[in-house]
């Protein structure tokens, strides 16, 4: 309880501190495009990663439990990882895209 | 904008006006046309030009009794395509479809490698290349189906497995294929853009060693993203030539 109260209190302090930042001008347009490109590119690295993990798992128990079906089992995981891999490079495609460089 | 390769160089100053004046008459604005020749198009007519020399050369060293290196590199590569062709398309057509992607399987290779080499780049670091691949792909498949099935059966077979579902499955069958073609462009011009840019940004960080990995995984992925377009093509004429016995 006693650390849940100090947390707490800690989160308040820390907010009042930082409000003076509210008082500078807001971020221009072009800086929320860059902003956004970041969350979208991280958000989708991070699933294709998840998701990649999980087939190559099960791709290294499936080899692991039947050795003779190695080679279906390895083309099967390379089609899918290529395949997980395009999804996060479509969100790379759109952020060149729509980010303005200039 | 790009500065110009010494390649697209050699090209525009001897044809540069006359391939800008072609496209205008043709309605085409290039961005520039007293030098027309951009720096894909440059480096897509040398891959062609290497890759003609390359098997010209081959076919003078074809011997049955003691093949070379080069002969048994693309035995390797034309029995593979074969066997995953017939692996894909059943036995019975499978052996046709093996010219063409393994044209389409060459030309991308050899684009996606020339890009390492310095003073070039790969033209399917671009997407106007990439998408003439997938959508040279696309109509291969279509045009195959219709020959091989008849163009009443092909397109019944848009209409999925039984036929009340039809109208449900005509919009989503010709959305995912339309799919395809985007997912096909897509998938190769931004692996290697990415790889390249990746190599670029290291480069920025740190100039000694470290962009090298990169460059590994870059030659890596060219291979692989070459196998999987030419696999992904044999899978839709798969697809499209399943003839229901």
């Amino acid at each position: 309880m006693r650390k849940l109260l100090t947390f707490v209190f800690l989160a308040i302090v820390l907010t009042v501190v930082a409000a003076p930042v509210s008082a500078q001008s807001g971020t221009s347009d072009k800086a929320w495009g860059f902003i956004a490109a970041g969350f979208s590119m991280a958000i989708a690295s991070a699933v294709c990663g998840l998701a990649q993990a999980k087939a190559t798992a099960a791709a290294c128990e499936g080899m692991a439990r039947n050795p003779g079906a190695s080679d279906a089992i390895r083309f099967a995981l390379i089609l899918g990882l290529a395949l997980i891999e395009s999804l996060a490079l479509y969100t790379l495609v759109i952020v060149f895209m729509k980010i303005d460089l200039g | 904008m790009e500065h110009e390769l010494w390649i697209t160089k050699l090209f525009n100053d001897l044809l540069g006006s006359t391939a800008g004046s072609m496209l205008e008459s043709m309605g085409l604005h290039p961005h520039n046309p007293a030098r027309a020749f951009t720096n894909y198009v440059a480096m897509e007519i040398l891959v062609a030009v290497i890759i003609v020399a390359v098997f010209l050369y081959l076919r003078t060293q074809l011997s049955v009794d003691n093949p070379g290196k080069l002969q048994h590199f693309f035995e390797l590569f034309h029995d593979f395509t074969k066997s995953q062709a017939e692996e894909q398309c059943g036995h019975h057509h499978g052996h046709e479809f093996v010219p063409m992607v393994m044209t389409l399987g060459v030309f991308i290779l050899f684009s996606n490698l020339i890009g390492l080499i310095p003073g070039f780049e790969s033209p399917t670091q671009f997407i106007f290349v990439t998408v003439g691949c997938a959508v040279l792909a696309f109509c291969y498949y279509h045009f195959e189906g219709v020959r091989i099935q008849g163009p009443v059966k092909y397109a019944k077979h848009f209409a999925g497995p039984v036929w009340w579902l039809a109208p449900l499955m005509f919009p989503i069958e010709i959305i995912s294929h339309t799919g395809r073609n985007l997912s096909l462009s897509v998938r190769l011009f931004a692996n290697m853009f990415a790889g390249e840019q990746v190599f670029l940004v290291f480069l920025g960080l740190v100039p000694l060693g470290i962009p090298m990995i990169f460059i590994g995984l870059h030659v890596f992925v060219a291979f692989l993203q070459t196998y999987i377009f030419m696999l992904l093509t044999l899978i839709y004429l798969g697809g499209a030539t399943h003839t229901e016995h």
